[in-house]
């Protein structure tokens, strides 16, 4: 599987957001997205998931366009992990998570035995099982964007978005999530792009990296390749010192303290 | 469920015996059975009074304000979820105000000699303020702030604020009408006919239905609008069917009976205490809860009272303790 974004430019009124941006994504690969605050990542992964209609240019799924597919196909392919995770009604776990199989359970019918058991499993692997019947606004924020994690893998799409999925997870739980997503990456030959404020946590665990700045890739390619003193100065306007890692195998960045 | 429907079935058996002529409730079953299965012997048994006053009068009332009260809670249902806000209820967009706004011209210019024309106008009302906060609120370009609940929510009190200065206008000029648009404001179902139950009826059987049909993407809704989108909600076709299909009850609702507020919001919120927030199973339970409330509310006015008051009054006496009570007791849960 394909995802080509072909020369895309979006505002909301004057101001480009997005502007000609050309890439292209391939399935079994892990791909995050780096860059300061209001660089475009988030909307970069809205145009994706087809929220939000580019101004000009092209998005397809092995050619076909994201536009052209009703939401529903569209949701069939994409899923998507977002940073409103706020949920306004008092629905309780395992029928929140049950929500990530919409798209497969036609209308007036309740979900089937394939549905209870893919949430079920789902549910185990997260480690949200034990949360299952409490309602899920009286949980904690890092437990609700688990719950929310645990949504969108039971989409069972080939391609899945995450838009700072891990910000309010403890360390336990974002590596375990990580290596979730890695194994899926690896086994299940599944397409992930994902959305990073963490450089060091980037460049552990995905293969290639892309750097936005003001709505253009400064960068794009082989995490090791693309993470250097000067790509970080340029996107970032912070010094640092870059370098190779023997216990995360990759390289981290660090800051200079004053 | 079917514990609901009882006790609405119940209520219904009992309003029919309650009333300036009390009839005994062996009769009415009686009656009914004879109705239904057109058996002419029973029917022949029975008083002329009785029959004239169970289907000319009281059957017609009780049945319209059964399923004005329904209408009102599944459309009020259906408001709090798609402006994902327990605080809205049938009239958000300013509805009601429309309503009035067209009953009340209909009122001045004494149009009330042709029979239908007031409920027509306020229908008429009602609709047009709804397509005018729906294209306020409406943008093509931005899908986060277009129909969002707060652009929708502050174009219906806009609208609705503009509609009550002209209602102002309108008592002010009518002099002696002064009285009825006032009553009629503020509610009855004083003679209501069958034509009135039927044609609330068809709006409450089409509105469930397309209720229920979207009721689950109605449920995602509540995820906010990046989350439903991306799990294959079509957001402004539903947000745009759902709006519209619960002020469509809403207006049937008031043109048939004037504005009876309270039911609408009271009653889904009560409701989801006990079905949980899943409209599937909501917005079923909220109709007949709300047929039942609204019922209730007017056989005390109509039979146990001495004088009729306003039912848009009584559903706020009835039913606001209970609300109050229900709401303060899940506080602390």
């Amino acid at each position: 599987m394909k995802l080509n974004i072909d020369n895309i430019s979006f505002a909301y009124d004057q101001d480009y957001i997005i502007q000609n941006i050309n890439c292209s994504f391939v399935s079994g690969n892990f791909y995050s997205i780096i860059g300061p605050n209001g660089s475009g990542k988030t909307t970069l992964l809205d145009l994706i998931s087809g929220f939000l209609n580019p101004c000009n240019g092209n998005i397809t799924i092995d050619e076909t366009k994201v536009l052209s597919l009703s939401k529903k196909d569209i949701s069939k392919k994409i899923a998507l992990v977002s940073q409103d995770y706020a949920i306004n009604f008092p629905f309780r776990v395992k029928d929140a998570v049950m929500m990530g199989r919409h798209p497969y359970i036609p209308r007036f019918s309740h979900p089937s035995e394939n549905d209870l058991e893919k949430v079920d499993r789902v549910m185990k692997t997260c480690g949200i099982s034990h949360l299952s019947d409490r309602k899920i606004n009286e949980l904690s924020g890092g437990e609700r964007q688990r719950c929310v994690f645990a949504r969108a893998l039971c989409q069972d799409t080939p391609i899945l978005l995450l838009d700072e999925a891990f910000s309010n997870m403890d360390i336990n739980h974002t590596l375990q999530m990580l290596r979730l997503v890695k194994r899926s990456v690896r086994e299940e030959n599944k397409l992930v792009i994902s959305v990073f404020h963490d450089l060091n946590i980037a460049s552990t665990w995905s293969d290639v990296l892309l750097m936005l700045k003001k709505g253009e890739i400064t960068a794009f390619g082989n995490s090791q390749d693309v993470l250097t003193q000067q790509t970080i100065k340029d996107v970032f306007d912070v010094s640092s010192i870059v370098e190779f890692n023997e216990h995360a195998k990759a390289k981290q960045v660090y800051y200079p303290s004053i | 469920m079917v514990l609901f429907s009882l006790f609405l079935v119940m209520m219904i058996l009992l309003s029919l015996s309650m009333g300036y002529i009390h009839i005994p409730m062996m009769d009415i079953v009686n009656i009914l059975y004879g109705k239904i299965s057109s058996n002419q012997t029973i029917l022949e048994n029975t008083s002329a009074t009785h029959l004239a006053v169970i289907f000319d009068v009281r059957l017609p009332r009780i049945l319209t304000c059964a399923v004005v009260g329904a209408a009102l809670a599944v459309s009020g249902g259906l408001f709090q979820g798609i402006l994902l806000n327990p605080l809205a209820d049938p009239y958000t967009l300013g509805v009601s105000a429309g309503a009035a706004f067209g009953a009340s011209i209909a009122i001045l210019l004494n149009l009330s000699a042709a029979y239908v024309s007031v409920p027509a106008f306020a229908f008429t009302g009602a609709c047009t303020t709804l397509f005018v906060v729906i294209f306020l609120s409406y943008s093509s370009k931005n899908p986060m702030s277009g129909l969002s609940s707060n652009n929708l929510i502050l174009s219906g009190i806009i609208v609705a604020a503009i509609l009550s200065a002209g209602i102002s206008f309108l008592k002010f000029i009518a002099n002696e009408q002064v009285s009825v648009i006032i009553f009629w404001l503020m509610g009855s179902f004083a003679s209501k006919t069958w034509f009135d139950f039927i044609a609330v009826m068809i709006f409450l059987i089409i509105g469930l239905f397309i209720s229920m049909f979207f009721a689950r993407d109605l449920n995602l809704i509540s995820l906010g609008a990046k989350s439903a989108t991306s799990l294959g909600v079509d957001l402004k076709k539903v947000t745009i069917i759902l709006l519209i299909t619960g002020s469509m009850m809403a207006a049937i609702c008031v043109s048939v009976s004037g504005i009876i507020g309270f039911v609408g919001l009271l009653v889904p919120h009560t409701i989801r205490f006990i079905t949980g927030p899943d409209n599937r199973k909501l917005l079923p339970l909220s109709m007949i809860a709300g047929a039942f409330l609204l019922l209730f509310a007017d056989t005390i006015t109509r039979a146990v009272l001495p004088h009729e008051i306003p039912i848009g009054v009584l559903t706020a006496l009835t039913g606001g303790p209970v609300f109050c009570w229900i709401f303060k007791k899940n506080r602390f849960k």
